[in-house]
């Protein structure tokens, strides 16, 4: 090993007092974050400052600026990585770890939202796939399981290099020859490695902008003024590209500082990472323009309430301070140290000093997306209700937790980069940048089991067509005749005109807001006059004495009995034959007892009648059909598309790390080892197997 | 190990080939042989569906609704499932009253959102709320526009009452931490053939409520009238309709008013807190 090695190498095996006292600091913020979320769970979010109103507040705002942060490490790395860029040797490591840690900590923030957590399973034993909550949880945790692969991949060959070096304990160096899959570092397995992080980069670029799109989803998927945006994805996306990238270059500041790490740490990857920053900080200008100005151009209703109290508000000191912090002074301070060439020796404390702008800038502006929002809803319930329950202040609770939060990630990162060195070894050691073969992967003949393809169709088939129970109508009940005889039918098309020329529909009316709706995603045309339609029904009754001769001119009141009362027609004379007609134009549907009464006067006895009348067909019990994706059953417009995407990320996961790694690279462990300097292995390698002619591989 | 790329992904394709059928097979029997299992949730017991309508001209803000049915589902403080909102459309307008239950709505933002289907639509027309399920996201309260739902913050008052019944989605109580609440047009009351609680209480008979396919809505008085005429004559709204919700809640215009208007109220009871929106402030 070379000086700067043994100096990388101490940063694994030294541990200074300065090491203790730190972690000491970061567990003493840990276990008061512990001790607040117990007095949490035992009281409810009632210790929290959300209420119903505000009822997202700094866990939201710490779940979105993790899974920010998360992004820039894999991303970035990644796209080094395709792109094959020389320079990117030192700092993927510590971008990817960056990455892993960020997720561990922002997933859980969720959780500690929930007002159950102890339910969590629910979402497993009843999710549905219809939820942006369900996206994220599928999203996050494929992003997870790509990234942890992806930090592991790249670490195979140090955990070697470590395990074969006598610096390291005992015990340690079994751990690394265990973790290090019998890597021996043949051409062979160098080759397959170098395949597996390239197919792993690849994916891992459309999977990162898939969950923070995902995550912006939870808000655009709502009819909120400020998140009903369209272009919330692509504005999270760079929003988190944006923080991440910070989090690269602060941590590589603080690494270099810490592990004397300047020989691996240039001043050319602060002003490459810096001209990224730079460019990303363009680019989220931009977004910010467009966001705010499309809102701002116009002053819609609720939208003007927000941007009122985002512009001039309560919210504007934060959201000011949130703008300055992560465009104006960044973009003004990074154009001066990187374009002009007075201010060039400051390019480090430039870049490091925009950066950390950048990251408390964007923990500001989630703030300042989850709760302004939340705080201006259309309908604000805060009438007759306390100061708090409209408003959010942050309790000690929630800073407690989210100073946890902080702390927990930046204790994981400690730790662990005391267990794996922060810089790469293997990789710097190839000083000239070798061309790595971007592997295209191709999948023969995959489908032809046709195992997959059939019963997914077939799952999705059985699982749409279930019917809905359909119940039984109630039972007509048997008429009573009186002398008031009653018949009804189907009213003729003179009788409908005759009756009620002010219900006639006219023809020209416009209908604000509703049209019909050909509805794709709930399966089937919505039809807004169907269920309008009218068929009118004539009664006649007709009022007889005791003789059978028609009683004329006296009033015979008709009513139907409904579920709740009695909804009454009025009364009508009857006629010189003693009939009485009324012809209902009701849109009503089943069949109901009318009620025909005579009340009777001074020579007529009263008397009364009752018939079922059938309206039509009762409508099946069935949900809305204008109504989108709220059926118990999955929806396969939204399930197909994600199972393709996430299972192509879980296949591509399976191959390259359960095929390539786990079976290919241990299988081609057995040559000799190639380190410059031939170290004993510790007898641990023991995970070889004996060479074997590639028979009816495709390689 | 003698696996080859086209082996292992053989192995893949099988292994999930297997894993879907079973599934698949498991689901479709479950459902065939327990057909009302999965959605009998969905059906409600009646093939009713459920229509309010709230005649704004007859509402004079005395929020009886709200004590009604606070009492009958002894809700939690602060949280009221229907609440009395004084509003004003613009600067110029006076204001009325505006009782806001749960809408129902035809296209619930809600139900959508909700990742566990602890909320969910029933065929009656209900949004009805399972406690049981929910897991406390919030997603609902994010989703809904009309601000119809709370929250049990922290762990709610108890009464004898209460909590001598089991928890049922039908009454919604006995009240959990945790969990998300809010008006559900009083199932029980339904089935008995019963008005909801606030329907019943309401002494100026603003609140309607009766089935649409029935086309007869009742009130408090014991008025029952053709619910597609008075939607008609009365040019029946519903709230924000922009926003595609689809409520089953309509509202007759607060015009013709045959009571002193809300700010005539705040005149003569001077005593009364101010009751203000926040936005027009």
């Amino acid at each position: 090993m070379n000086p700067r090695e043994q100096n990388l190498l101490r940063s694994v095996t030294v541990t200074t007092w300065r090491f203790y006292a730190w972690v000491g600091f970061l567990c003493t913020v840990l276990a008061f974050g512990a001790g607040a979320y117990i007095y949490q769970m035992r009281a409810g979010l009632i210790v929290t400052g959300m209420r119903d109103q505000v009822s997202w507040g700094l866990y939201i705002t710490d779940f979105v600026f993790f899974i920010g942060i998360s992004h820039a490490g894999t991303l970035i790395s990644a796209i080094l990585r395709v792109t094959d860029t020389g320079w990117r040797r030192p700092i993927t490591r510590l971008a990817e770890a960056i990455t892993v840690f960020a997720l561990c900590i922002g997933g859980p923030m969720v959780i500690i939202d929930m007002g159950r957590p102890d339910r969590m399973l629910n979402l497993f034993r009843f999710g549905r796939i219809q939820s942006p909550i369900v996206w994220d949880v599928i999203g996050v945790s494929t992003y997870l399981t790509g990234c942890i692969l992806y930090f592991y991949l790249p670490l195979i060959p140090d955990l070697a290099i470590l395990a074969s070096n006598s610096q390291v304990s005992g015990w340690r160096r079994k751990l690394y020859a265990k973790l290090s899959l019998g890597w021996t570092g043949t051409e062979q397995q160098k080759h397959i490695l170098e395949r597996a992080i390239s197919i792993m980069a690849i994916f891992i670029i459309p999977l990162a902008v898939s969950v923070h799109t995902v995550v912006s989803w939870i808000f655009a998927m709502t009819l909120r003024p400020g998140w009903d945006s369209s272009i919330f994805g692509p504005y999270f996306v760079i929003g988190a590209i944006y923080s991440g990238a910070a989090g690269v270059i602060l941590s590589m500041y603080v690494l270099r500082r810490i592990y004397h790490l300047e020989d691996y740490i240039e001043p050319i990857h602060f002003r490459n990472l810096g001209l990224l920053l730079l460019s990303f900080a363009l680019m989220y200008l931009y977004f910010n323009v467009n966001e705010y100005l499309t809102a701002g151009y116009k002053l819609a209703g609720g939208e003007r309430v927000l941007l009122e109290r985002l512009f001039t508000g309560d919210f504007a000191p934060i959201f000011w301070t949130a703008q300055f912090l992560t465009v104006i002074a960044p973009l003004l301070l990074m154009i001066a140290v990187l374009g002009i060439p007075r201010y060039r020796s400051y390019v480090i404390p430039g870049v490091v000093f925009s950066s950390g702008m950048v990251v408390i800038g964007a923990w500001l502006k989630r703030y300042i997306i989850v709760v302004p929002t939340l705080r201006s809803p259309y309908l604000p319930s805060g009438q007759r209700l306390p100061w708090e329950w409209s408003h959010y202040r942050p309790t000690w609770v929630e800073w407690t937790i989210t100073a946890a939060a902080f702390a927990a990630f930046m204790l994981i990162y400690t730790l662990l980069s005391k267990v794996f060195p922060v810089i790469s070894f293997w990789e710097t050691r190839e000083g000239e940048p070798v061309p790595v073969e971007v592997a295209e992967v191709r999948t023969p003949g995959w489908w032809r089991p046709g195992a997959v393809v059939a019963p997914l169709i077939l799952l999705f088939v059985l699982l749409h067509a279930t019917p809905l129970k359909a119940a039984t109508p109630p039972a007509p009940k048997k008429p009573a005749v009186t002398t008031l005889a009653v018949e009804w039918k189907p009213a003729t098309e003179n009788q409908v005109r005759d009756a009620d020329a002010e219900e006639a529909e006219g023809p020209g009316r416009v209908y604000l807001y509703s049209g019909n709706l050909f509805n794709f995603l709930s399966g089937g045309a919505a039809d807004r006059e169907a269920d309008l339609t009218v068929a009118p029904i004539a009664i006649k009754a007709k009022l007889l004495d005791a003789a059978g001769n028609p009683i004329s001119f006296q009033p015979v009141e008709f009513s139907i009995k409904t579920l709740l009362g009695t909804l009454s027609y009025g009364t009508r004379p009857t006629l010189g034959t003693g009939e009485v007609s009324i012809v209902l134009r009701d849109r009503r549907r089943g069949i109901y007892p009318l009620h025909v009464e005579y009340k009777g006067d001074d020579t007529h006895a009263a008397s009364q009648s009752v018939i079922n009348v059938n309206f039509g067909e009762r409508p099946k019990p069935a949900l809305p059909k204008i109504a989108v994706l709220i059926t118990p059953y999955a929806t396969p417009q939204i399930e197909l598309p994600f199972v393709a995407f996430y299972g192509t990320m879980w296949v591509a996961f399976l191959y390259t790390f359960g095929y390539l790694v786990l079976v290919k690279m241990r299988r081609a462990g057995v040559a000799p080892a190639l380190h410059p300097e031939p170290a004993p292995l510790g007898g641990t390698m023991t995970v070889t197997q004996p060479p074997r002619a590639p028979s009816g591989t495709a390689t | 190990m003698s696996v080859s790329r086209r082996g292992f992904f053989e192995l893949l394709a099988r292994g999930t080939g297997a894993i879907v059928a079973v599934g698949a097979a498991w689901k479709a029997g479950a459902t065939r042989m327990f057909s009302e299992v999965l959605p009998a949730r969905s059906i409600a017991p009646t093939d009713q569906k459920w229509v309010m309508v709230i005649d704004l001209a007859k509402c004079d803000g005395c929020r009886d609704c709200t004590k009604a049915c606070s009492a009958m589902h002894f809700v939690p403080p602060m949280q009221e499932w229907i609440k009395v909102f004084e509003v004003s459309d613009n600067n110029v307008a006076g204001s009325y009253f505006l009782p806001r239950p749960c809408m129902q709505c035809d296209n619930p933002p809600c139900v959508r959102g909700c990742p566990v289907g602890a909320t969910y639509k029933r065929s009656d027309g209900i949004v009805m709320q399972d406690d049981d399920r929910c897991i406390g996201c919030r997603n609902c309260i994010a989703q809904c526009p009309y601000s119809a739902r709370s929250f049990n913050w922290g762990e709610p008052p108890h009464t004898e009452a209460e909590l001598a019944r089991p928890y049922s989605v039908d009454y919604n109580y006995p009240h959990r931490k945790g969990t998300v609440e809010k008006c559900i047009f009083c199932p029980e009351h339904l089935r008995e053939g019963k008005l909801p609680a606030c329907a019943s209480t309401c002494k100026m008979g603003a609140i309607y409520f009766g089935d649409e396919v029935e086309d007869a809505v009742t009130n408090g008085k014991g008025e029952t009238v053709q619910f597609s005429k008075i939607a008609k004559r009365g040019a029946a709204f519903r709230l924000m309709e922009e926003l595609g919700t689809n409520p089953r809640v309509y509202f007759l215009p607060p015009s013709s008013r045959k009571y002193p208007s809300p700010e005539e109220k705040h005149a003569t009871a001077a005593a009364s807190a101010p009751m203000t929106m926040e936005h027009s402030k």
